[in-house]
């Protein structure tokens, strides 16, 4: 017995060797090493002992710091609001009054835009939002308005505007997935019972497909704070947000220890949001058993 | 199905709000005028003649084309070893490793850049190409063992007991059952991590050393007004790119599932 | 060929272990060559394990298993004398049919054409000639099971292990396979192994039957003497229907045992018949069929009781009835051909129920 489970323990670790060790190499030790360098002294290009919080500390001395990572968190709680508001009744309309043959062509409508490329879909906003961009021009062609709205000049409106259509589909189809489970009959089951139908979707549908939105929002959370594009293309540099800050000081300023202390709060609060909801999920998961 | 006009008319304007953007890349591609504003100026190809003539853009494209064949390769070939290991054997430590090789999925990548980057310059690699397609792997990973693990699940276990049972070796069942029936989950996982890499930004502006590639230069591009027209005619080919692959991975991945007698789930990870 | 007294596979203490879980605990016994043999038993009673170590799918944990005389330790499923028809038939889906069947020539040195042959000799074999240029994913289940019968046969095994291998299939479509699958082992004359939960289907197609409980083999004996002379109550009772009365010994003397059966009275059974000793408290056992209502002025062959009708269960053919024996608690269930002039009772009828001391089993 212990031989062929041993053996079989053998065959998967040498199989999966090649993608750890790969992950390891190239993910758990530059990630390590961003840990370590955020508890290092830094200067311009040069980075060394001794051991120092003073990284995290100018992390709360300077205002500049709290400004950008409280804006980010602004900008990317904003555009997982709006996109994951905007994408659930899209994909309970999907999952409700679309026929079963029919479903996979909406999600390939649904998921296309999401596959072209994302600098493209940025910088097109661009172009729409900008002075006399197309907006500006159509309205003012015919007749709406008069002088050009400039949206573009609006930095943080502009990049939530962006950012919510570059990742409308990843909300749609975690919350397609949760509402596609949910059994009908539960529903009749519902209106049975004497509910209206709204009601029944608010006691019954929504609570049961929690762990889809929740899913939503942080497949859409995630990423968003740490964009880069939006902020230099749309933004135009002048509204940076973390992505844009750490670039900074590892680049520009050449601070690699400053940086990887940007770095590593920036993970943090990525860690902290994203365990806050994965909680609110697991009180929903609890409540269903 | 029940009708519902109210959420039908809404799922319409969400269509239009998410393929506005992309409608507006053929139109102006094709409008006479350098600045993207209506009306319309009437109809020329000369910002794809322009686009064509861009010797910087044919570099950045050839560049980018081995960055995204190499990584689509590698990232597939450890989705296979990765996707195997998981679905069919058991072993101490899956978890853990499963986690540690899907984290870029919930890391945002300007810190995995710029990681990667530290460790780079510290142990004096020089950045190149090579570099890139190192981070292109480690992203598109995630998405081969996603599409992979799903293709290797769909595959009954009795059939590669049977292969055994009829007198063939491990390797030979592999090769003559496995492989076959998960050829089009693998093709499915190329195509995707092909288009990832193909459309990826922040690696390839960190890790790169300035040689050309695409979703850079277009970035680039983008700063100059005069350049959008032609920025247009390019995005308006890669759209259709974008759908062929898309189409085709799509294609193979139910293809896959015809062929294994399963029943679909969905698909699109 | 026939059933010989040679032995094809023979298990020598084979355990298993799944961690801390004992699947199979002390395996002997001998599978012959030619013989139509089932692995009879519950779900989770270590049947499919015992198979599976046949074909070398599993490992043993200690113990031989030897096939045609040589110990299979250290031999590969690839490298056995034996070939198996899966539960899900594992037809390969991107294959014809053809190359499903062919799948185990790959290596035959022999001609394509001789190759092709073979394929269609084994087709035709299963019932299913023409039928090679078919694509596997388009047959239905009782053509994918002959499938997997052609692709498991071509290659000649000494042994044939058969998996639940009619479990997917409808009642009609099985009763059908049973005789089938039957007429096919008389014809290739090898050893068959069939793994099934189903007693009936094990009765009906075996030389001879191993019903195992919990990683044991509890009897290992031909049909007629598992149903007849089952050797523990837990056999009886998984095989068929049993009525178990309970009983007080009154004397033992040679090969003679007095009992006092309640509501039968006093019996005495041969002891060389009866099962061995187990401790429990003892009961006799009676199948339904030896059972019989007398009618009007019929007399019973040997004994008779008198009994009251509690339930009546019609089956067309058959009538079963519940039937309270000689004033006591003590209920048995008779099974009654339905033939015509002989009236289906109803509930509360005396009757008289004839019964033969030989048929019962005592269990104690």
């Amino acid at each position: 017995m212990a031989s062929s489970q041993g053996k079989e323990a053998r065959t998967g670790w040498l199989l999966i060797s090649p993608p750890a060790i790969y992950a390891l190499l190239l993910l758990a030790a530059p990630l390590a090493t961003v840990l370590i360098y955020s508890v290092l002294t830094g200067g311009r290009g040069e980075i060394g002992l001794p051991f120092t919080l003073s990284n995290f500390a100018e992390l709360f001395q300077k205002p500049i710091y709290q400004s950008v990572m409280l804006r980010s968190l602004y900008v990317s709680l904003a555009v997982t609001f709006v996109t994951v508001v905007l994408a659930y009744p899209i994909a309970y309309f999907v999952s409700f009054h679309v026929s079963p043959s029919k479903k996979a062509l909406w999600l390939f409508l649904i998921t296309i835009p999401f596959w072209t490329s994302y600098v493209i879909r940025v910088a097109l906003w661009r172009t729409i939002l900008g002075y006399e961009g197309i907006v500006d021009s159509a309205l003012i062609n015919i007749g709406v308005i008069n002088e050009p709205l400039n949206i573009l000049s609006n930095g943080m409106l502009s990049m939530i505007i962006t950012l919510s259509h570059a990742y409308a589909p990843f909300a749609v189809l975690p919350i397609f997935v949760s509402l596609e489970k949910v059994d009908r009959s539960l529903l009749e089951a519902g209106q049975d019972l004497g509910e209206s139908r709204l009601m029944t979707f608010i006691r019954v549908t929504l609570p049961l497909t929690m762990p889809g939105v929740i899913a939503a929002v942080l497949i859409v959370f995630i990423p968003t704070v740490g964009d880069y594009v939006t902020p230099e293309l749309i933004g135009g540099g002048k509204v940076p947000l973390i992505a844009n800050l750490i670039e900074s000081q590892m680049l520009k300023i050449r601070d690699q220890a400053q940086g990887s202390a940007i770095a590593v709060a920036a993970m943090f609060v990525v860690g902290m949001v994203s365990l806050v909801f994965v909680l609110l999920n697991r009180r929903f998961l609890g409540g269903q058993k | 199905m029940k009708k519902a006009p109210f959420l039908g008319g809404y799922a319409i304007l969400y269509l239009l709000f998410l393929y506005g953007p992309i409608i507006i890349l053929p139109l102006f591609a094709f409008n006479d005028g350098r600045i993207v504003a209506f009306p319309l100026n009437g109809f020329t190809t000369r910002w794809f003649t322009e686009m064509f003539a861009d010797a910087q853009l044919k570099k950045a494209l050839l560049n980018s084309l081995t960055i995204a064949l190499s990584s689509a390769t590698l990232a597939t070939v450890l989705g296979v070893f990765a996707a195997r290991a998981t679905v069919r054997y058991r072993w101490p430590g899956k978890p853990a490793a499963l986690g540690l090789i899907m984290v870029p999925l919930v890391l945002p990548e300007m810190i995995v850049a710029m990681a990667l980057l530290v460790v780079l310059l510290s142990i004096g690699i020089p950045l190149s190409i090579f570099t890139i397609i190192l981070g292109h792997v480690l992203i598109c990973m995630p998405f081969a063992v996603a599409i992979l693990t799903s293709a290797f699940q769909s595959l009954d276990r009795s059939l590669e007991e049977a292969s055994l049972d009829l007198g063939e070796t491990q390797w030979s069942t592999f090769r003559l059952i496995v492989l076959p029936l998960v050829m089009p989950g693998i093709l499915s996982s190329f195509l995707i991590t092909f288009t990832i890499s193909i459309d990826e930004f922040i690696i390839s502006n960190f890790l790169g050393s300035g040689q050309p590639i695409l979703s850079v230069y277009i970035f680039g591009q983008f700063r100059f007004p005069a350049k959008v027209p032609s920025m247009l005619a390019l995005g308006t080919l890669l759209v259709l790119f974008s759908i062929c692959m898309l189409a085709i991975a799509e294609y193979f991945r139910r293809r896959g599932i015809a062929k294994t007698g399963g029943k679909d789930t969905g698909g699109f990870l | 060929m026939t059933i010989t007294e040679k032995t094809m596979i023979e298990f020598r203490d084979v355990h298993k272990y799944y961690g801390d879980y004992h699947a199979l605990r002390g395996i002997n016994g001998t599978i012959r060559a030619g013989e139509f043999f089932s692995l009879l038993g519950p779900s989770g009673c270590g049947k499919t394990t015992l198979l599976r170590t046949i074909a070398g799918f599993e490992d043993i944990s200690s113990g031989v298993i030897m096939i045609d005389g040589k110990d299979m330790a250290d031999v590969a499923p690839n490298a056995r004398p034996t070939n198996m028809v899966f539960q899900s038939y594992a037809i390969f889906p991107h294959m014809s049919v053809a190359e499903n069947v062919g799948f185990g020539l790959r290596r035959d040195p022999r001609s394509k054409a001789d190759k092709a042959r073979a394929v269609e000799e084994a087709l035709d074999m299963v019932g299913l000639r023409g039928f090679g240029a078919r694509a596997a994913h388009a047959l239905s289940g009782g053509q994918r099971q002959r499938v997997a019968l052609a692709r498991a046969l071509i290659l000649k095994p000494k042994v044939l292990l058969l998996d639940e291998p009619l479990s997917a299939l409808d009642k009609k479509m099985r009763e059908h396979m049973q005789v089938e699958l039957i007429k096919l082992q008389r014809q290739v004359g090898i050893t068959f192994i069939l793994v099934t939960h189903d007693q009936e289907e094990a009765l009906v197609m075996s030389d001879r039957v191993a019903v195992m409980f919990e990683g044991e083999i509890a009897q290992l004996a031909d049909p007629e003497t598992l149903y007849r002379r089952p050797n523990s109550k837990q056999v009886a009772d998984f095989i068929g229907t049993m009525n178990f009365i309970p009983v007080t010994v009154l004397s033992e003397a040679g090969d003679t045992v007095e009992i006092e059966a309640k509501g039968l009275g006093r019996v005495s059974l041969d002891a060389s018949l009866a099962p061995p000793v187990r401790g429990e408290s003892p009961v006799v056992g009676m199948r339904p069929e030896t059972l019989t209502l007398l009618y009007d002025d019929q007399k019973a062959a040997e004994r008779e009781t008198e009994g009251v009708i509690d339930e009546v269960i019609y089956f067309g053919d058959m009538t079963y009835y519940d039937v309270y024996l000689g004033g006591t608690d003590v209920e048995v269930r008779l099974s009654m051909r339905n033939v015509p002039g002989r009236p289906v009772l109803e509930v509360g009828t005396k009757v008289r129920v004839a019964w033969s001391p030989s048929a019962l089993v005592l269990f104690r």
